[in-house]
């Protein structure tokens, strides 16, 4: 083996005194990397085998005669619970009797066959006997043909000029079981997902930077030994990588195992419909191989670069005197790179969302250390003890590695202040939940009244039928209400009776998509944020760490430091993340005309709430440095 | 246990004792005269002399079964300049930590000013490095965030004194090493020999009764080693500070007063 391959590998094995601290900072750093970048990679990827599974429901990209099948999707309910009815017409314009069945049913319904998920198959019962008008479903949906193993669904075959499939009714039609639409929920969730990578795409790149730097800083005056012992700076730059190949794979691997062994309890969290199916989220080889390789080759070239700017001569090592400045490269790839994303991942349907949030990241990105800096020089002019004049100087002297660990933090403020007052989606579920509507042509209100009341005394309730315009309401003052939906079933062709809170209810498995996705997003920018201050906070504790040491020997308390690092992590954020917190709101007041779009208090409650766990996250990661301080300034 | 002979090996300079230290302090250079009043030893009672500043008897240290100090006696008086010399490994730097509240001996007693400092905890000890001891290391001893001022001005902070005072104090003494021109610039924008006359600065700023320097020389060419020591033996026995300097140099043992060499954790006879 080459010596210096060799000696790094010893180096990795005794890093020296502190060195183990640092090195595991760096690993644990490595390791979340890896951690959140298989959890977006494999998480975009369960939602699109997840919408490959069911997307042909909502295709249309077919000709009325050539089209395999027309589709018309219908909101049931079955004990209070939601329920997808799929009504699909087999058109099989070949007359081929050999036409493939629709992903997860043994064959293409006939008309009358019904099939149904596992869930809703136990909740089989006498009002969907009736409703189907079949003893029992024709076949169990396999798992191959549903979104989630919880899915509510009834895929019915009807007859090709039956209501809602007819020609005239403008049904969806498909020419393959297989099409490239995506299913909308899943879009959304992509769109999310996008979203997300927008937000922590440059946290997590500067993070591995970071961690690569943190393991680097332990092994400067190492290398310095080296090149007085004769090795050129080829072998020490050599020697370097190696070592830090070894901790990133180390990193790539724990944080792989960390992302298999947590997704059990991922696929737990109901997103899309329900809980996943664990193999929608089970990383394939080549997603192994990427992060495997990727996040190495990402930290030894991070490693790389930050030696490169210093130059490691016998007598030591020697810092640049120029700050690095961010480079026009990192610039273009912070607007290039989720645009990129979004175009790829989702067909550009989200474009100038991910346009909109990458702009805001530049403007935060340059604001944030001006502000910063701003901040860190009153500070340090106005400070009377030495805890907040040293906090002070530090934010002045770097504002950038400052503001870095934050960023994303600050900038998911942004975001939620945004949202936190402007929603504008109007979230309201305020729908009456007194009387079955059903919405008919006009001229046919008094024909549906009529049947309807017939079919209640029929079956002896007492339900008052009152028409509008275009609708027909039934009151529903009973216990038995799905037995009341079960006698009006199909009253108007194609149309569940629904109230018009049943028909919130539909839709708020979509808010409730949302507002799981923001909190998984803040989830995201969390972690990242948290790790990236302890990351930064543990660089800083060993560049600190000599003359730590003489200031303790000369009779300074350490927790003096160690406050005043604790002081320079939280700054950035609360200066910093409140004001952009409340820019945030005002721009979304300023969007809804100067009125609180969301009803209730569920915005604020977020925002207070990411707020708080913002800031004791990065109180708590801020101190991650003390105890490596600690252990580099002891004696 | 024995008492340690002192003996002067160069011209020493004269040390003025309790001069205004309001005065700029001019460094001096080593003059041809010895220095008065050595040996001076702790009285059979224990109590230092008068002029006595700092006493070490019988000091024993051990890492494990390795041993530091194996018995040390050792004076300095006020005013006074100590050269610890010897071989590399022998107790030199255990010496000084002990000496200066840094380590506790694992037998023997620390006089500081006739009090007995070895037996403190660690925060009497803390607070009394900072309040009554001054400190000069090798190097990186300063925050690379703060200027030379309140790098120096930091301990004084610590203890509670104004900013404004602390800073004033701090660009006072800094113009005595001679940076009036340099109390804004940070340490990266400092020479070696800079950065160790801050440190100086720092060391001396909260009117210590001793100094103590370990190779304060160690990362510094020759010719600005020399002015560096002199510096710091100049202003610190100018204020009658009492100055421990580990030192493997000649010429920084050159210009103290006198020398002790430790040889495995003892005081040579040599
Ligand atoms: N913290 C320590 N742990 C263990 N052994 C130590 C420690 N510090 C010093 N020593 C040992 O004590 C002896 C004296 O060390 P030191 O006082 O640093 O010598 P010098 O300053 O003269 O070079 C050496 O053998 C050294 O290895
Ligand atoms: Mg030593």
């Amino acid at each position: 083996m080459n010596p210096m391959t060799d000696l790094g590998l010893r180096f990795v094995r005794r890093p020296g005194p502190g060195g183990r601290a640092a090195n595991l900072a760096a690993l644990g750093a490595t390791a979340i990397v890896a951690l959140l970048v298989s959890f977006l990679i494999a998480g975009s990827l369960g939602l699109t085998h997840r919408s490959d599974r069911i997307g042909w429901r909502n295709t249309d990209d077919g000709e009325p005669k050539t089209a395999v099948g027309a589709v018309n999707e219908v909101h049931d309910m079955v004990a209070g619970e939601p329920v997808n009815r799929v009504d699909l017409a087999i058109n099989n314009p070949k007359r081929d009797g050999e036409l493939p069945p629709p992903p997860g049913l043994s064959h293409a319904p006939k008309p009358g066959e019904v099939f149904v998920s596992p869930e809703l198959a136990k909740r089989w019962s006498e009002d969907l006997r009736t409703r189907y008008k079949l003893e029992q479903p024709t076949g169990i949906i396999s798992d191959a043909g549903l979104s989630s193993p919880d899915e509510l669904i009834v895929i019915r075959g009807v007859a090709k000029d039956s209501p809602g499939v007819a020609q005239s009714d403008h049904p969806r039609y498909l020419d393959t079981w297989r099409g490239n639409a995506m299913d909308s929920r899943m879009a959304m969730l992509l769109a999310l997902v996008a979203f997300g990578i927008a937000l922590v795409l440059f946290p997590l790149l500067s993070l591995v930077g970071q961690a690569a730097g943190v393991a680097a800083k332990r092994r400067e005056h190492r290398l310095a030994a080296l090149r007085l012992a004769g090795a050129t700076r080829r072998q020490v730059l050599w020697l370097s990588a190696v070592e830090q190949a070894v901790l990133g794979f180390l990193g790539a691997i724990a944080g792989l195992i960390g992302y298999v062994v947590l997704s059990p309890l991922i696929a737990r969290i109901p997103l899309g419909g329900g809980r996943w199916y664990l193999h929608d989220l089970t990383p394939s080889w080549w997603v192994t191989l990427i992060v495997l390789v990727a996040v190495p080759v990402l930290s030894v070239i991070s490693a790389l670069i930050g030696l490169g700017r210093v130059s490691i001569t016998p007598l030591g090592v020697v810092r640049g005197q120029t700050r690095k400045s961010t480079s026009a490269l990192r610039l273009v790839l912070l607007v290039i790179g989720p645009i990129m994303l979004a175009v790829l991942g989702t067909g550009g349907a989200v474009l100038p969302l991910v346009i909109g949030i990458g702009i805001a990241a530049l403007a935060v990105r340059v604001v944030g250390p001006w502000a910063v800096q701003v901040i860190g020089k009153f500070l340090a002019r106005t400070a009377k003890g030495p805890v907040v004049l040293l906090a002070g100087r530090r934010l002045a002297d770097d504002p950038k590695g400052a503001f870095r660990p934050v960023a994303a933090l600050v900038l998911s403020g942004f975001v939620t202040g945004f949202l936190a007052l402007f929603m504008p989606y109007g979230l309201t579920q305020d729908g009456k939940d007194v009387s079955f509507q059903l919405y008919t042509n006009q001229g046919q209100t008094a024909v549906v009244a009529e049947d309807a009341r017939k079919r209640l005394s029929e079956a002896g309730f007492k339900g008052e039928v009152t028409t509008g315009d275009q609708s027909v309401s039934i009151s529903v003052s009973t216990t038995e209400r799905e037995r009341l939906r079960t006698v009006l079933y199909d009253v108007v062709p194609s149309q569940v009776p629904l109230t018009d809170a049943e028909r919130d209810k539909q839709d708020a498995g979509v808010f409730m998509d949302m507002r799981l996705g923001v909190a998984l997003l803040l989830g995201l920018v969390f972690v990242t944020g948290a790790a990236s201050t302890a990351a930064g906070a543990v660089g800083t504790a060993l560049d600190q760490a000599a003359p730590a040491k003489a200031l303790r020997r000369s009779g300074v308390p350490l927790q003096v430091i160690e406050r005043s690092a604790r002081l320079a992590a939280v700054v950035p954020v609360v200066a910093v993340g409140l004001p952009v917190v409340g820019f945030g709101a005002l721009c979304g007041l300023a969007l809804s005309g100067g009125q609180v779009v969301t009803r209730g208090s569920s915005g604020v409650i977020l925002l207070l709430g990411q707020v708080v766990v913002g800031v004791v996250l990065v109180a708590v990661a801020g101190a991650a440095g003390a105890p490596v301080l600690r252990k580099a300034s002891a004696g | 246990m024995s008492f340690q002979r002192p003996h002067t090996t160069q011209p020493s300079p004269h040390a003025p004792q309790n001069q205004s230290q309001s005065q700029p302090f001019h460094p001096q250079h080593p003059q041809a005269q010895p220095f008065p009043g050595h040996p001076q030893q702790p009285n059979p009672q224990g109590i230092p002399h008068q002029g006595t500043v700092l006493t070490g008897r019988g000091l024993v240290k051990y890492y494990g079964d390795v041993v530091g100090l194996a018995g040390v006696d050792v004076t300095v008086q006020a005013g006074e300049a100590l050269a610890v010399m010897g071989p590399s490994g022998n107790g030199k730097t255990t010496l000084l930590h002990v000496l200066a509240g840094i380590l506790t001996p694992d037998q023997g007693e620390v006089w500081l000013g006739g009090e007995r400092v070895d037996q403190l905890g660690d925060a009497a000890r803390t607070v009394l490095r900072r309040r009554r001891l001054g400190f000069v290391f090798q190097d990186n001893q300063l925050l690379a965030e703060l200027p030379a001022d309140e790098n120096v001005a930091l301990p004084l902070m610590v203890d509670g004194v104004s900013r404004r005072e602390a800073i004033g104090r701090a660009r006072n003494m800094l113009a005595q090493v001679g940076l009036s021109a340099e109390v804004s610039r940070r340490p990266g924008e400092l020479s070696g020999g800079q950065a160790q006359r801050v440190a100086i600065a720092r060391a001396l700023v909260g009117e210590p009764q001793a100094v103590f320097a370990d190779e304060p020389t160690g990362a510094l060419d020759a010719a600005t080693g020399a002015q560096v020591i002199d510096l710091l033996v100049g202003a610190a026995t100018h204020r009658g500070a009492a100055v421990v300097v580990v030192t493997h140099d000649d010429a920084v043992a050159a210009r103290c007063h006198r020398v002790v060499r430790i040889v495995d954790g003892r005081v040579s006879e040599r």
